[in-house]
């Protein structure tokens, strides 16, 4: 079964398209991310399957259900604008969240303790929200996303502000979720995360999508047309061999995407006696270059 | 419904739990009681001390009748007016000169000059170091006067009793027919219609400013989009505003409470404190104005609440908020200087349509309760057009609201605002 359908849904805002003719499928148990650069309309899209805001066409369907308001309970979203109320207690605003998803007091009461054990916030508990640093606040965030069980857990931006730490603590317990059978969606624009833990991508840009599916599968279609280079010297030169179709140059470190056809050892030849080459591999794209690729080809 | 139940047990102890919650509502009465009491307490025990007056007579006629007029005790038996006749004999410049001095260096606190033409001219003067207690001038004027006046009678041979007697006025009480009866007005249905629609009118702003701030602050805060993964934007407005309703009566019902104990046991409180007071009354106010008063609330609260959600929603701090409160603030402020015109002829067709309007209703509505009450059929009318537009109000609202508390950044145009009225 599909935890969330998309079908032809499109969102205006007066003239603007938002969204538009989006469809996707997000399988039950995965990690799904929703991928696209600052006003893709991920955050709109995700506005919709929660019912914040109202499709102008198509429809929504969660675990095979049209989208209403009783759906909500099934599902825990953490959205990309988040903050607390400052002046609330820990442990009432936690208190609060939960019954709003209708959970029960005994079970809210020993869900937060276990939480707030996990993230080692017990003691902040009978604090007020605004003493808590950031970081803090993030992961109660995240606990109230939580707090209820849901089936399908929508993450928008997940990783903004996160510490490595943090960060890393973000992804485990997104694993573990994933284990226990959950489905996760998260949004985000930054690829190294998702290449890491994501099962199915969906790329959007300027409100349609771009590319969807397995990870691994893209990967693959894409070949191995890639050079990844790390070098030291002047690399000017690399940008005019007829092997190179398009470079990525970060200085130290560069991506080459690779003609069809082109011999990536050709390259290597011509390449040794210009500058100190510390690493040549041949492999897939990454994300990044896919998605900057994609995004690029659409304008 | 049980969200909405729970956005609005959020708010209620959140806000009652607050120190200014207290505090307002502790203070709030003290410092009424305070105002109402202090004036009045102060007025009986006014400041009481001996005073030496001298008295220049040039007339020579004046003193002894005027000694007799003023022979006034304090509580403690002294008297209150010492006066001494000064001996006009000499040169009238260097005497009164004399008495100056006297009055500055504190000797004298005053005197009284009557020159020998006083029945002629009636005039005469009365020097001090402060001329502000009009209590006593007024005392003393009073005083000469009648002396002069009899004189000036028996001259003409005419007996000044008799006069007094034949010019004695008509007194005129007001009285104000109710159901019982007539029953003795003593000015107390204006007071309290003026009390009870500034309470309205102030706690309408007040609360109305809090719903407010409470979006600005949802707002800011980011907190509303995690809310509204659990509920609908109109469940949550509908929460805020009832919870910050519930706030306000509870408030009401402190002060309600502490106005019907003031008004039962205030006076035997005074007159505990300062035993003079005795006898001074508390206006008794009747039941159905208290429930009109409360019903009124609510309405106002609902109409006016809801567009203050509306306002809070559209913006991004209460800085920009003032510009868009102007505009509503002036509907309360209008009926408020209605008020006059409305407690002179509480009948008149402009005051029944004024206080049929749904914006100008509560406060109007409630002054014409509080002074004469009105046909049945026009507070009927005046509660359903109430109603009705509160229904409207909050349909607006709602969709402004939920378009709005999403909207980060640059405060929307007017014609934008409109425009996410019609977002599906």
């Amino acid at each position: 079964m599909n935890a969330l359908e998309l079908e032809s849904v499109t969102k205006r805002f007066g003239e603007f398209f938002a969204v538009k003719e989006l469809s996707c499928k997000v399988a039950a148990g995965g990690i799904y991310s929703l991928l696209g650069p600052n006003g893709a309309g991920k955050t709109t899209t995700i506005r919709m399957v929660m019912n914040i805001i109202i499709p102008d066409s198509g429809s929504i369907r969660v675990f095979g259900q049209s989208m209403n308001e009783n759906m909500k309970r099934e599902i825990g979203y953490l959205p990309e604008d988040r903050g607390l109320y400052p002046k609330m207690k820990v442990g009432e605003l936690l208190m609060f969240l939960a019954a709003l998803k209708s959970v029960k007091r005994a079970e809210a009461r020993q869900k937060i303790n276990i939480w707030l054990e996990r993230f080692e916030l017990v003691e902040w508990k009978n604090k007020k929200v605004e003493e808590l640093s950031k970081g803090m606040q993030q992961k109660i965030q995240f606990i109230a996303t939580v707090i209820h069980s849901p089936r399908l857990i929508i993450l928008d931006e997940p990783f903004s502000g996160l510490d490595p730490v943090n960060t890393k603590l973000m992804k485990d317990i997104m694993r573990e979720m994933k284990a226990e059978g959950k489905t996760i969606i998260f949004s985000t624009h930054r690829m190294e995360q998702v290449e890491m833990i994501s099962d199915d991508i969906c790329l959007i840009n300027k409100g349609r999508m771009v590319l969807e599916g397995p990870l691994h599968r893209i990967k693959t279609e894409y070949g191995k047309n890639t050079v990844i280079l790390e070098y030291e010297g002047d690399a000017s030169a690399v940008s005019g061999q007829p092997e190179v179709e398009k470079i990525d140059d970060y200085g130290k470190f560069m991506e080459i995407k690779l003609r069809e056809g082109a011999d990536p050892q050709a390259l290597l030849q011509k390449m040794v006696d210009r500058i100190r080459i510390s690493k040549f591999e041949i492999q897939e794209p990454t994300l990044n270059a896919i998605f900057i690729d994609k995004v690029e080809e659409r304008r | 419904m049980s969200k909405i139940l729970t956005v609005v047990k959020r708010e209620y102890f959140q806000m009652v739990r607050s120190k200014g919650f207290i505090i307002g509502t502790v203070l709030g009465p003290v410092l009424m009681a305070g105002i109402i009491l202090i004036p009045m307490v102060l007025s009986m025990v006014s400041v009481e001390n001996q005073e030496d007056i001298a008295v220049v007579d040039e007339s020579r006629a004046i003193y002894p009748g005027l000694e007799t007029k003023l022979d006034m005790k304090l509580k403690d038996g002294r008297l209150r007016y010492r006066l001494e006749e000064i001996d006009p004999q000499g040169n009238i410049e260097e005497i009164l000169s004399g008495l100056n001095k006297k009055v500055l260096a504190k000797e004298l606190s005053a005197y009284l000059y009557i020159p020998a033409a006083v029945e002629e001219e009636g005039a005469a003067e009365f020097v001090s170091l402060h001329v502000a207690d009009f209590d006593k001038t007024r005392l003393i004027n009073e005083a000469l006067n009648n002396v002069v006046i009899e004189k000036r009678l028996r001259s003409e041979g005419l007996d000044p009793e008799k006069i007094s007697a034949y010019t004695r006025g008509v007194r005129l009480t007001t009285k104000k027919v109710t159901k019982q009866g007539a029953e003795e007005d003593v000015g107390g249905t204006f007071l309290i219609a003026y009390v009870l629609v500034l309470i309205l009118y102030m706690t309408l702003i007040f609360y109305g400013s809090i719903i407010m701030r409470g979006v600005i602050e949802e707002k800011n805060s980011r907190m509303v989009e995690i809310v509204l993964s659990s509920l609908k934007p109109f469940q949550l407005m509908t929460g805020k505003i009832l919870g910050i309703a519930a706030v306000g009566l509870t408030q009401y019902g402190i002060w309600a409470l502490f106005g019907m104990g003031l008004s039962q046991y205030g006076g035997r409180l005074m007159t505990g404190i300062v035993p003079s007071a005795a006898g001074i009354r508390f206006p008794t106010i009747p039941v159905y104005i208290f429930i009109f008063f409360v019903v009124f609330f609510i309405l106002g609260y609902l109409l006016y609440g809801t567009v203050y959600a509306a306002i809070g929603s559209m913006v991004n701090s209460e800085k920009e908020a003032q510009q868009l409160m102007m505009p509503v603030t002036m509907f309360l402020v209008i009926p408020i200087l209605l008020m006059m015109y409305v407690i002179r002829s509480p009948e008149g067709s402009l005051s029944v349509v004024l206080s049929l309007i749904p914006l100008f209703a509560p406060i109007l509505m409630l002054l014409r309760v509080c002074i004469l009450l009105p046909p049945p059929v026009q507070i009927a009318g005046s509660i359903v057009l109430l109603m009705l537009s509160i229904v409207l109000m909050i349909w607006i609202a709602a969709k402004i609201y939920r378009v709005g508390i999403l909207m980060y950044g640059k405060r929307p145009r007017f014609g934008e605002v409109l425009k996410w009225m019609k977002y599906k």
